[in-house]
C-alpha cells in the first residue's frame, strides 16, 4: 500500500459518515398511513430475462393512479412502490426489507416469482406484515395460512390450474398420451401434482414423458426433442416467458403435431402471437388454457365497459406501454382487489384491520376479470380466485396479418385447492 | 525517517478513523441501513479477494461471484443440514442432525471456494488476457444452472430458505448477542462482517506487502522474468486463485447468512461483473480504496434512484434514470470513462492530479 491510497481512506470514512447522517431513520408510528397516503409496496423483474412480467407492476400502478385521481380509498391516496428484482431472490429479500424496515410500507403487494415470496414470507410473516396477492399461484399460499397468516396469493392455485386439464382431457381425449414439459421448481411441480389429480388413476398410463428445465439454462430445444421421441400426442407446456414461446417454436420444427395445453401464466394472447411469429407456426392454433382475467389483446372485449376503462387508463397513465400486454390487465385486477381490501380495512386501517379485509372479500364487480368470477375469500378459505374458463386459441389470418384470439367453451369451472 | 514515522502515524489515523466510523456507525442509522453496510462488507471481502488474483497476480477473473456461491451454498447446506424440499436429506451423522451453527460455516465456505479457484486454476494457467476472462465468464455464466441441478443438494430453482432456523443466528430477526450486548441480527452480521473482513484485509496486507506479494507482481509483470528470478509462474497462479477464491467463498457465505438464504439466481453472471466493475473504480492492486468500490456497487443503484428525489438532474436525465436498468448503464458507462480517464481507478487519483499540476508548473516555468 503506496501512500495515494490514505487520503482516499480517509474520504471513505467521510462518505460513509454522511451516508449515515443522511440515512438516519425516523421511526413512524403508524408504518404507511398517513391522513392522506396510504403506501403499499412490492418487487417485481423490471430488467433481465424476465421484464416481460414488468407489466404486473405497471398496471397496478397506473390503476392506483386513476383511483387517486378518483379521491383515493376513504380519501387516502394509494402510493405502490416497486422495486426492480431482477428476478434475483436475494435482491427481493434486501428490496423487501428496504420496503418494511426503510420506506415504512403498509403492506407488501404484488410481489412476483414463487421462490421469490417464499423468501420473504418467514420475515413479513414474523414482523406482522401484511403480504398479499401475490404474483404466483403456489398452492401453498392458499393453504398455509394457519402458519402464515398473513400471507395470500391472488391467482388461481398451480395444482387447480393442473386439475382442470386433467379433467379436461379424460372427458374429451381419453386415449391421450400426455408429455409435458415443466419447470424444475415447486411452480411445475404444483401444476404436474394437478393434473394426476385431475386424471385421476389413469395418471399413470396416460402420462408417457415429463421433462424438466431449469430457468436458468438457454432454450428447451433437447427437451421437446424427447417428449416428441415418446410417441406423445398432447403437449402440456408448463413454462414460463421465453422457454413457453421457445417449446412452440421447437414443436414446429421437429414437425411434431400434438395437442397443446399451456399454462395460464405463459398464455397472453400476446404470448401467443409472438409464437405464432407471423404465421409461420401455426402449431398454437388449437391450443387450450384457462382464462379468470380479460385479455386485452382480444377483441371478445372490445365493447366490454372494464376493457374501456382499462384502456382509458393505459392511455393516460402508461401511454408508451404496450396496451395488448395482458400482464398489465393482470396487474390492475389485482389492483382493484387490493383498494377494495383497503377500502374495507376502514377509516384508520391497521395492518391486522386489512387482513381480516381481505380474507372476508366477497368482490363480485372486478371490471378487469371476466364474467362470472368472483373474488372470494375467508378466513380460512385464501384462494381468492377460485374460477377459471377454459379457452382455446384461434389463430387466423385478418388482411395481411396474423391476428388471434382465446375463445372461451364450456361454462367458469371451479379452480380450487 | 521524520517523513517515514510521519506516514507510518497517517496511515495508522487514517486506518483508526475508518475503524471507529464502522464500529459506531450501527448506533446511528437503523437496520435497513446496517444491512446495506453489511453488503458493502461482504462485497468489500469479494473485491479483497479480487483484488488478490487480478491486482496482483494480474490473472483476470469475471468467477467470482460463482465461487461466491459456492461459499453460499456451502453456508446454507450445512446450517440446513440439506435442503427443506419435502423429506429433509440426511447429510450428516447423528452429531450434526439439523445442520451447523451460521458462523462456524464460513471458514468452511471459504475452504470450498478455495478448493474450487484451486481446481479452476489448474487448466486455467493455460490460458492468458482475454482468454482467461472468457474462461472466468463462461464459469459464471454456468454456475446458476448447475447450482439448479442437483436438487436434493441444492434445492433446485428454489434454492435453500434459512429464515427462522434455530442454526441461522437469532433466527434471522430475533436479537443476536454479541460481545455481551443484545444487538439486531442486521447489526450482527454487520460487526460480524467488517470483523472478518479487518482480518483479511489484515492478512492480505501482509501477504501482498512480502515475499508471495512480490511474486504475484512479478508473475504479473514478465512470466518470463518471473521465472528467470526463481519463481514459479504455475505454483503462484494456482495460490492466487485459491486465496482470492477462499475470500469470495467468505463473502458468499456471509451473504447467504445476511439474506437467509440461497437460490441460484441470488448469484447472477451481473454479481461478477459488478465486483470486477468495483475493482476497477477502486483501482486495480489497490487496498486501502477497496471499500470506494464496494460502497459503489453498493450505492449506485439507489444514489441514481435518490438523484431524482434530491432534483439533482435535470427533468429529461432524471426519466431517463428512473427507467430500470438505468443503473446497469451507468455502471458501463462508468467502467468505459474509468478506462479511459482513469485507468489507474481512485487509488491513482491522487497521484494523477499531483503529476498533471506539477507538470503545468514546470512547464510555466
Amino acid at each position: 500500500m503506496d501512500r495515494k491510497p490514505l487520503a482516499l481512506l480517509l474520504l471513505a470514512v467521510g462518505a460513509l459518515a454522511l451516508a449515515a447522517a443522511a440515512a438516519h431513520a425516523r421511526p413512524a408510528a403508524d408504518p404507511g398511513v398517513t391522513d392522506t397516503t396510504i403506501t403499499i409496496g412490492g418487487t417485481v423483474p423490471l430488467t433481465g430475462s424476465f421484464s416481460s412480467v414488468a407489466g404486473v407492476a405497471r398496471g397496478a400502478e397506473a390503476y392506483f393512479k386513476w383511483l387517486n385521481a378518483q379521491g383515493g380509498v376513504n380519501k387516502r391516496k394509494i402510493l405502490y412502490k416497486y422495486y426492480d428484482d431482477q428476478y434475483n431472490p436475494s435482491l427481493t429479500v434486501q428490496q423487501t426489507r428496504q420496503l418494511v424496515q426503510q420506506d415504512k410500507v403498509f403492506a407488501i403487494f404484488n410481489t412476483v416469482g414463487t421462490e421469490h415470496n417464499l423468501a420473504i414470507r418467514g420475515f413479513l410473516n414474523e414482523l406482522d406484515v401484511p403480504h398479499l396477492f401475490l404474483a404466483t399461484g403456489l398452492t401453498a399460499w392458499g393453504r398455509q395460512y394457519k402458519e402464515y397468516p398473513w400471507t395470500m396469493g391472488y391467482l388461481p392455485s398451480y395444482v387447480a390450474e393442473g386439475t382442470i386439464y386433467g379433467k379436461y382431457l379424460l372427458g374429451a381425449k381419453p386415449t391421450a398420451r400426455v408429455a409435458i414439459l415443466h419447470q424444475d421448481d415447486d411452480y411445475g411441480k404444483d401444476l404436474v401434482a394437478g393434473l394426476r389429480k385431475g386424471l385421476g388413476r389413469r395418471a399413470g398410463r396416460m402420462i408417457v414423458a415429463t421433462e424438466t428445465y431449469s430457468p436458468e439454462q438457454a432454450d428447451v430445444r433437447s427437451e421437446i426433442i424427447r417428449l416428441k421421441a415418446s410417441g406423445a400426442n398432447t403437449l402440456m407446456i408448463f413454462a414460463f416467458g421465453k422457454f413457453a414461446i421457445q417449446s412452440f417454436a421447437f414443436v414446429r420444427e421437429t414437425g411434431w403435431r400434438p395437442l397443446i395445453f399451456v399454462n395460464q401464466v405463459a398464455s397472453s394472447a400476446n404470448v401467443m402471437l409472438v409464437s405464432g411469429s407471423a404465421g409461420e407456426n401455426k402449431r398454437v392454433h388449437g391450443a387450450l388454457t384457462i382464462g379468470f382475467v380479460k385479455d386485452p389483446a382480444d377483441v371478445r372485449w372490445s365493447s366490454d365497459r372494464g376493457m374501456k376503462l382499462y384502456f382509458r387508463i393505459m392511455k393516460r397513465y402508461l401511454p408508451r406501454a404496450n396496451a395488448r400486454d395482458g400482464y398489465h390487465a393482470y396487474g390492475m385486477a389485482s389492483a382493484f382487489t387490493m383498494a377494495d381490501a383497503l377500502r374495507r380495512a376502514g377509516r384508520n386501517p391497521t395492518r391486522a384491520s386489512l387482513i381480516r379485509a381481505a380474507t372476508n372479500l366477497t368482490e363480485r364487480n372486478n371490471p378487469f376479470l371476466m364474467p362470472g368470477i368472483v373474488v372470494r375469500t375467508r378466513s380460512n378459505d385464501r384462494f381468492p380466485i377460485a374460477q377459471a374458463q377454459l379457452q382455446r386459441f384461434r389463430y387466423y389470418k385478418a388482411g395481411r396479418d396474423w391476428a388471434g384470439r382465446w375463445i372461451p367453451f364450456g361454462k367458469l369451472v371451479t379452480a380450487r385447492g | 525517517m521524520r517523513r517515514y514515522v510521519f506516514a507510518v502515524a497517517w496511515r495508522v489515523a487514517a486506518l483508526a478513523a475508518l475503524a471507529i466510523a464502522i464500529l459506531v456507525l450501527p448506533r446511528y442509522v437503523g437496520v435497513f441501513r446496517a444491512n446495506q453496510f453489511a453488503l458493502v462488507g461482504i462485497f468489500f471481502i469479494a473485491l479483497l479477494g479480487l483484488n488478490i488474483v487480478t491486482g496482483h497476480a494480474g490473472q483476470i477473473s469475471l468467477a467470482h461471484g460463482a465461487f461466491m456461491a459456492i461459499g453460499g451454498y456451502t453456508t446454507a447446506i450445512l446450517v440446513s443440514g440439506g435442503p427443506t424440499l419435502g423429506e429433509p436429506l440426511n447429510l450428516w451423522p447423528n452429531a450434526l442432525e439439523g445442520g451447523v451453527r451460521d458462523l462456524w460455516t464460513i471458514p468452511l465456505a471459504g475452504l470450498a471456494a478455495a478448493l474450487a479457484g484451486f481446481l479452476f486454476a489448474l487448466p486455467a494457467l493455460r490460458l492468458t488476457g482475454l482468454y482467461l476472462a472468457l474462461a472466468t465468464f463462461a464459469i459464471a455464466v454456468a454456475t446458476p444452472a448447475v447450482l439448479a441441478k442437483p436438487a436434493e443438494i441444492t434445492g433446485g430453482s428454489r434454492g435453500i430458505q434459512l429464515f427462522g432456523l434455530p442454526e441461522l443466528s437469532g433466527k434471522g430477526f430475533e436479537q443476536v448477542g454479541f460481545l455481551g450486548h443484545d444487538v439486531p441480527f442486521e447489526d450482527f452480521v454487520y460487526y460480524v462482517t467488517w470483523l472478518i473482513a479487518a482480518a483479511l484485509f489484515a492478512a492480505a496486507w501482509l501477504m501482498l506487502n512480502g515475499r508471495i506479494g512480490r511474486a504475484f507482481r512479478a508473475v504479473r509483470d514478465s512470466e518470463v522474468a518471473a521465472a528467470a528470478s526463481g519463481v514459479n509462474p504455475a505454483a503462484y497462479k494456482t495460490l492466487a486463485f485459491a486465496v482470492s477464491a477462499f475470500y469470495a467463498g467468505v463473502a458468499g457465505s456471509l451473504y447467504v447468512i445476511l439474506n437467509w438464504g440461497a437460490a441460484p439466481r441470488s448469484f447472477p453472471v451481473l454479481l461478477s461483473i459488478q465486483l470486477l466493475i468495483g475493482l476497477v473504480v477502486a483501482g486495480l492492486g489497490s487496498l486501502g480504496t477497496l471499500v470506494l468500490g464496494a460502497l459503489f456497487i453498493q450505492f449506485l443503484p439507489e444514489a441514481i434512484r435518490r438523484s431524482g428525489d434530491l432534483g439533482l438532474l435535470p427533468d429529461a436525465l432524471q426519466r431517463w434514470g428512473d427507467e430500470p436498468g438505468a443503473p446497469n448503464v451507468v455502471f458501463g458507462a462508468v467502467l468505459v470513462t474509468l478506462v479511459l480517464l482513469l485507468p489507474t481507478g481512485a487509488a491513482g487519483l491522487p497521484r494523477r492530479a499531483a503529476a498533471a499540476l506539477t507538470s503545468r508548473r514546470y512547464s510555466q516555468s
